[in-house]
């Protein structure tokens, strides 16, 4: 697309505007130029600390006091990274990374379904608008909410206990199932969200048409929705994912010492143990870890759709 | 729409809402209304911790966890702790401003990636998602260092400013927000406008203060709104950044975390909440009044 634009730029605009009537004809700028504060906010403030946090990766922690030198390079700080002790805590961070993302799929794509398609039009604007509520409220607060729901004195512990539904006071603060759910309620708007908007694309004529050439309900579904919300559920999976795996605040406030994740791990090398080396080495790793799980993903995705498409290839290519 | 007098076939919705509702045959079936209730229950998980924050603002106890009975004293308490009150003042003081560096860094952005397209769009396109998909923990370890070295090796005394160093934190992400918001409004309207603007010897810089920034008005004011409110929410970069006696408020929170939860800290979350709500609010209106539907705005809120 740029580039036919580029191409049609000379005849559709003139790229140096008329001579302006003062005849401050200035130097033709850059088509860029616009964007270059931006450009070097960005390059300041987020290219080059991430660099100075990979420089450091290579570093080491000199003494008590200080937080890193680099005058030995090595990779001793990565080896370090995937001690034991760590080790655990990265596969419990793609542990409940894995299984968050797909439980936030499995709820939200009912609900997203039904917002899109099956709830009265009219209600359309307000239920995206409930939505949207929870995500905009402060992350560290509803994680908050949730504290106070699980705790063992709390009231969903009390109503439990007077139902007699469980034997003592609810055990689930602290634990990796608390993270659990508390990563899937923070993050199930943006799994929603991406996948109201595929359903809502996807439009009333096509499943119409569906059901005119004698399709039925599930198989318009199968067939015309879900395929033509592909992009929608990518983009929902990739949303969740990435966040879910750097997620600290979840961990911090539901998570306790049995709970841990990589988010924390890497915070408390910068707080506490002023370890900025190791820290960051842990940092590179995480983002390494996160783009190899998204790159895997997306092969196995690719590798499922191969048979499906081959099936049905009139079908996707009609649609699209 | 005069020519579909034919019944609609299913149960489907009709968009046109002219004249008489059409006799919708809703025969809803075991599954729908499954679904439905889905949704609901959704919705209702969705909501349960906010719920349970503001009814807990109102507890009298002294720890938020132990309900003690109905009462005002959190929000009284907000008014007279002089922490509480300064941690919100710095947060609106952050917001308002890394908002407005957003708006301009984005809003220019956005109109250059619309109007001047090129090879550059993809790279700049590639830092921006780049910017957005950075688990926000590593932005904020790899700020700390950096805010160090500027301010104590490089001797730039402005980054050991708590404000200064909160608004620069805070922009990135905003950033980005804002340069999608413009420039998914700008491409959608055709640029004859301008090239009527510029064929009537209007200068470029008139032209774009004239004709192209009111025609991205919405999308700006937009862009800023939601650069206040990611701003007021930001927890995670604030606390790596922030420099003691210019505590924002989720920082404040984050560190009563650790000293025990009393109900204040509810009360407060449900006065920022409620700020926030009026910041969405306004968004939701200005995009709608532009004539953007619902999943327009969704497609909007939910970051581009």
């Amino acid at each position: 697309m740029p580039d036919t634009a580029t191409l049609a730029a000379p005849e559709t605009r003139s790229p140096a505007p008329p001579p302006a009537a003062g005849g401050n004809q200035r130097l033709r700028m850059p088509r860029f130029a616009l964007a270059l504060p931006a450009w070097g906010w960005l390059l300041v403030f987020f290219v080059v600390p991430i660099g100075t946090i990979v420089w450091f990766s290579f570093g080491y922690k000199p003494g008590l006091f200080g937080t890193h030198a680099n005058d030995v390079l090595s990779f001793d700080r990565y080896r370090e990274a995937f001690s034991p002790t760590f080790f655990t805590t990265f596969t419990n961070t793609l542990w409940v990374g894995v299984a968050g993302t797909a439980i936030c799929l499995l709820i939200g794509m009912p609900a997203a379904y039904w917002m899109a398609v099956k709830a009265p039009p009219r209600l359309r604007g307000l239920l995206i608008a409930l939505v949207m509520v929870p995500y905009w409220t402060n992350f560290l607060v509803r994680t908050i909410g949730w504290q106070v729901i699980l705790a063992p004195e709390g009231w969903l512990s009390n109503l439990l206990q007077s139902l007699h539904l469980t034997g003592g006071p609810l055990d689930l603060l602290y634990t990796r199932t608390a993270v659990l759910i508390g990563v899937v309620y923070n993050y199930l708007p943006l799994m929603v969200l991406p996948l109201f908007v595929a359903f809502d694309r996807v439009g009333e004529p096509l499943r119409e048409a569906s059901k005119d050439l004698g399709a039925g309900r599930l198989r318009t579904f199968t067939r015309v929705t879900l395929p033509l919300a592909r992009p929608g559920i990518i983009a929902g999976t990739v949303l969740v994912f990435i966040p879910l795996m750097g997620d600290y605040v979840t961990a911090t406030v539901l998570g306790g010492a049995r709970g841990n994740m990589v988010g924390q791990l890497v915070a408390s090398q910068f707080q506490t143990a002023q370890n900025w080396a190791l820290g960051s080495a842990m940092a590179v790793v995480l983002i390494l870890v996160i783009a190899a799980t998204v790159g895997v993903m997306a092969l196995v995705a690719w590798l499922v759709s191969l048979p499906i498409r081959a099936r049905h290839r009139l079908v996707i290519e009609e649609a699209s | 729409m005069t020519t579909s007098t034919t019944p609609r076939q299913g149960t489907g919705s009709v968009p046109d809402s002219a004249g008489p509702p059409p006799p919708v045959r809703r025969r809803r079936s075991w599954g729908d209304r499954l679904i439905a209730l889905w949704g609901v229950l959704v919705l209702l998980f969705l909501f349960a911790p906010i719920l349970v924050i503001i009814v807990y603002s109102f507890n009298d106890g002294r720890l938020l966890i132990a309900w003690n009975e109905f009462g005002f004293e959190p929000y009284r308490a907000l008014l007279e702790r002089p922490a509480i009150r300064s941690a919100v003042t710095v947060s609106l003081q952050v917001a308002v401003l890394s908002g407005l560096l957003a708006t301009f860094l984005g809003t220019m952005a956005g109109v250059a990636m619309a109007r001047r397209p090129g090879r550059w769009t993809w790279w700049f396109m590639g830092l921006l998602l780049l910017v957005s998909v950075t688990p926000e923990i590593v932005d904020a370890v790899s700020l700390l260092p950096w805010m160090v070295f500027l301010g104590q090796d490089a001797g730039l005394a402005v980054f050991d400013n708590g404000i200064v160093r909160l608004v620069v934190g805070h922009s990135l992400f905003s950033t980005a927000v804002v340069s999608y918001i413009v420039r998914a409004r700008l491409i959608g309207i055709d640029e004859s406008l301008e090239e009527a603007s510029a064929d009537l010897y209007a200068p470029p810089v008139r032209t774009f203060r004239k004709v192209t920034v009111p025609l991205a008005m919405p999308a700006v004011l937009a862009g800023f709104l939601l650069s206040f409110t990611l701003s007021l929410d930001n927890t995670i970069v604030s606390a790596f950044v922030q420099v003691s006696g210019s505590t924002p408020w989720p920082v404040y929170v984050l560190s009563a975390l650790r000293s025990g939860l009393r109900p204040e800290i509810a009360a407060m979350s449900t006065v920022m909440l409620v700020l926030t709500l009026l910041a969405l609010a306004l968004v939701g209106v200005v995009l709608k009044r532009s004539g953007d539907s619902a999943t327009d705005i969704a497609r909007t809120m939910g970051g581009g």
